[in-house]
């Protein structure tokens, strides 16, 4: 699998966020997406995954083109996609989230299988099967929605800041369920605020700053860079 | 149009309103086009409310009644002149308008239009069942009109459109220049786009909001004192949701939060309504809803949204992305 | 006494099954598509001119009649979504801007109010009963018509809820109302949904005014003062919220019917507004509903 972004402009009414922003995403790889608030990294996913309409710019999967399409056939394409807040059906329980993540399987049978693959992936989601969703902690919540996407087999993964707002603790099972998951093939392009754990998982980085790259290299080339360190690690 | 070339436009079409009864010195079109501008003071009442501070009412037929029943019903029981009647059917209007709107504050969207027809409601059903104050289903009826003009019919009419349109134009003037020139025109437009940055900023939500009400209630009212006098008979049906529905009709294409746009909508519609009466009684409503159902998909800003000049638009559209950009989603 | 208010009651409760079919379509309409469905009532409308087509012009019978009714008014609202929610919703959003979306449904109501009066007159047509008899009970009495409306009413509410909390679609429906943009991440189609819910809606006005046919008569504004009560009702049950638009519904369908030995019969209309201000000003979002900031 491949995802080429290229030069993608996008934004709201008459707003533009995205200016030309490149990313890439090779095959079996973690891709950080690190910037300052506002830089167009929650845009960038939005679009890719077809909620945003892009206005100029390429976004290749696996040599189809996305731009124009429909979040329900990108996800048919093999993407699936997390938002940052919400994503999940509160009022409905773990089982009924879980079941909704297979909506597009063609038959029971597929979904009942992909259940049972996902319950015994996670077995507390299968203890906590008839609670609702809602009810949930913070880091279950996202653990299931995790769970979630999982369910139609992706290839991809885009993750919208997948630890705001969680406790230390589940800040480390989110990112060792990511290392998990992209063990077993599976490449994730992970937007984050929390730059000292996607640079710890990451095989690449690109950085966004005004809807623009900035950067990009491995974190080890970040780490090096003054520049870099000092804008986006805090460091004096 | 641009907004210096405005004045000079409203001015234009004031005084063709007003030479129309010389132009077309015919009973019927001078009543259809009395009851035209009734609609329009109605229209741009529920505009101040609606399209410039965002608080959508759905019961604006019942501050109508409420102007028309307290109108008629002071003629008619305590001999009060029809030109202070006027004034006591608007007052009474506001003050309910007031009174509707203090705990409407709380209510924001689908739930304050929903409160308000509550409220249109239990006026008009009221008005059918309190016989004693009322007159019940039959309303009131038998009392005078407006005193001093001509005995004539035509002459009549005419003096009673110009009286009519006096009042209306002088109705619609206070209420562009309180959403334009005042600063309860900024106040109004805070609170409609964004109404916790607009408490945040300062700004008395309540006072401008209870402003807009009463206002908005009080022209209504006024435009239900016009009816009173000019149809001489108010019955329950004032009052109902057809009413105002076709009020909101012909704001929305004329075009939300102008004032002018509202009462060029009003006119257009009704006249079209009774000019296609001679098609078919019932044909003339069928063309309405259906204007209503193209106008709101294709042209949502009216009438005075196609006259609006470009760069107003683009300051929308921005203020609306910024409003969207600030909650973070295309969503909630 | 007792006779009456037994009497009283199970009117009460047949009235409540009608109020239920109506308010919990828009209760659903509201909940997934976030629009106030002002035309409700018209739809409850071409459901009785449907079974008069059916049972009276065709001789097709009673139970066919109440079944393409139902198939019709479904269709129809199928009909409608992409003609005419689609296209303001490609241009405004989901987002309620302003009073568009309430203004489309009213002029969807005017039209289709003087639709069905230009092509079948203002007559009131007579629907003969879908069923003869009276059931005695021990204090009162029911005509089996009434009954039919109620056990009706109750299958399809029942299927209703099923449905939803049973099946893929169902399912699907219940997602969009909590939240379209994770909807649209599992692959739902917020398109098919809406016009799905849509269809649903008005089918089940449809469907009660097909019932009611030959107690209500048959003319174009027959559903409208419905429609007011409706929302009312749904108001108070909590926009949104299915079961407490169904327990709103047969609480004021009782307390309505009950009403009359204490006030005035003409004033029975004001109690489900007075309920609504009186819900909307202590707690907006419903008996039932939850705390939505909207």
């Amino acid at each position: 699998m491949s995802l080429a972004i290229e030069a993608l402009h996008a934004g709201y009414g008459d707003l533009e966020i995205l200016q030309g922003a490149s990313i890439r995403v090779a095959p079996g790889q973690i891709v950080g997406l690190i910037g300052p608030n506002g830089a167009g990294k929650s845009t960038l996913l939005k679009t890719v995954f077809g909620y945003l309409r892009a206005r100029a710019g390429r976004v290749e999967f696996d040599g189809h083109d996305l731009v124009g399409r429909r979040p329900d056939q990108i996800l048919g394409l093999g993407m699936s996609y997390l938002a940052q807040t919400g994503g999940l059906f509160p009022e409905m329980t773990v089982h009924e989230n879980l079941g909704l993540g297979g909506f597009i399987l063609e038959t029971a049978r597929r979904r009942r299988e992909a259940l049972d693959e996902l319950y015994a992936r996670f077995p507390f989601l299968h203890e906590r099967r008839r609670q609702l969703a809602g009810s949930l902690s913070g880091g279950e919540q996202r653990i299931l929605a995790v769970a979630r996407a999982l369910m139609v087999r992706p290839r991809l993964m885009l993750l919208d800041e997948p630890t705001a707002a969680l406790a230390p603790r589940f800040i480390d099972r989110v990112y060792e369920t990511i290392v998990d998951l992209n063990r077993s093939g599976i490449a994730l392009l992970v937007a984050e605020q929390n730059v000292e754990m996607i640079l710890a998982a990451a095989h690449h980085v690109f950085v966004l700053d005004l809807g623009q790259n900035a950067f990009d290299g491995t974190p080890a080339t970040l780490r090096e860079s003054e520049q870099i360190r000092r804008l986006y690690l805090g460091e004096a | 149009m641009s907004r210096a070339r405005r004045p000079l436009a409203l001015g234009a079409a004031a005084v063709i309103l007003a030479a129309l009864p010389l132009i077309v010195p015919h009973p019927f079109v001078l009543t259809i086009a009395t009851q035209a501008l009734i609609w329009a003071l109605l229209a741009a009442s529920w505009d101040l409310l609606g399209g410039y501070t965002g608080q959508i009412s759905f019961g604006h037929a019942g501050f109508f009644a409420v102007g028309a029943y307290a109108a008629a019903a002071v003629t008619k029981h305590a001999g009060v002149s029809p030109w202070a009647g006027l004034v006591v059917g608007m007052l009474a209007a506001a003050l309910i308008g007031l009174a509707v709107g203090f705990p409407a504050l709380r209510l924001r969207g689908h739930y304050l239009a929903l409160v308000t027809l509550g409220f249109a409601e239990i006026v008009r059903l009221t008005a059918q069942n309190w016989m004693s104050l009322t007159g019940g289903p039959f309303g009131i009826y038998d009392y005078r009109t407006f005193p001093g003009l001509p005995v004539e019919p035509l002459a009549h009419r005419r003096a009673a459109y110009w009286v009519v349109l006096a009042i209306v134009a002088a109705s619609v003037a206070v209420m562009v220049k309180t959403c334009e020139h005042t600063p309860a025109a900024k106040a109004f437009r805070a609170i409609r786009e964004d109404e916790v940055l607009a408490a945040t900023l300062g700004i008395h939500t309540t006072a401008y909001k209870l402003l807009a009400f009463g206002l908005s209630a009080g022209f209504a009212g006024l435009a239900g004192t016009l009816y009173a006098y000019y149809i001489v008979l108010v019955s329950p049906t004032v009052g109902a949701v057809g009413t105002t529905s076709l009020a909101i009709g012909m704001a929305v294409f004329g075009g939300l939060g102008t004032i002018w746009g509202p009462v060029i909508g009003a006119l257009f519609l009704y006249g079209l309504n009774e000019a296609l009466r001679f098609v078919g009684v019932v044909y003339n409503l069928i063309v309405v809803g259906l204007i209503l159902m193209v106008f709101v998909i294709f042209v949502p800003r009216g009438l005075a949204g196609v006259a609006a000049s470009r760069p107003r638009r683009r300051q929308r559209a921005a203020a609306r992305a910024d409003g969207e950009r600030a909650l973070g989603s295309t969503g909630n | 006494m007792w006779e009456s208010i037994a009497d009283f009651v199970v009117q009460g409760i047949v009235l409540g099954g009608l109020y239920a079919l109506i308010a919990v379509g828009i209760s659903l309409i509201f909940g997934v598509l976030d629009v106030i469905n002002v035309a409700h009532g018209e739809f409850f409308a071409v459901g009785g001119y449907l079974v008069f087509a059916a049972v009276v012009l065709m001789h097709l019978g009673p139970a066919l009649g109440i079944v393409a009714a139902t198939a019709g008014t479904f269709v129809l609202g199928l009909a409608l979504y992409p003609l005419l929610l689609a296209p303001l919703r490609r241009r405004v959003g989901r987002r309620p801007s302003g009073p568009l979306y309430l203004v489309l449904t009213l002029g969807l109501s005017t039209f289709m109010q003087n639709g069905l009066l230009a092509l079948a007159g203002g007559e009131y047509l007579q629907v003969p009963p879908h069923v003869r008899g009276i059931l005695d009970l021990p204090f009162t009495s029911v005509s089996y018509q009434r009954l039919l409306v109620l056990a009706i009413a109750a299958v399809l509410l029942g299927g209703l809820f099923a449905f939803l909390k049973l099946h893929r679609y169902g399912l699907a429906v219940r997602a969009v109302a909590q939240d379209p943009d994770a909807a649209q991440s599992v692959g739902i189609v917020l398109g098919r949904v809406f016009g799905l819910t849509l269809a649903l809606g008005v089918a089940l006005a449809g469907a009660s005014g097909a019932l009611m046919a030959p107690l209500f008569n048959v003319y174009p504004a027959v559903g409208f003062p419905l429609t007011v009560k409706a929302f009312a009702i749904t108001i108070v049950g909590g926009m949104g919220n299915l079961v407490g638009a169904l327990i709103a519904a047969l609480v004021l369908g009782v307390v309505e019917s009950l009403a009359v030995m204490v006030i005035p019969s003409q004033w029975q209309n004001a109690i489900a507004f007075a309920a609504m201000i009186g819900v909307l000003l202590v707690r907006p979002q419903g008996l039932l509903g939850r705390a939505v900031a909207r």
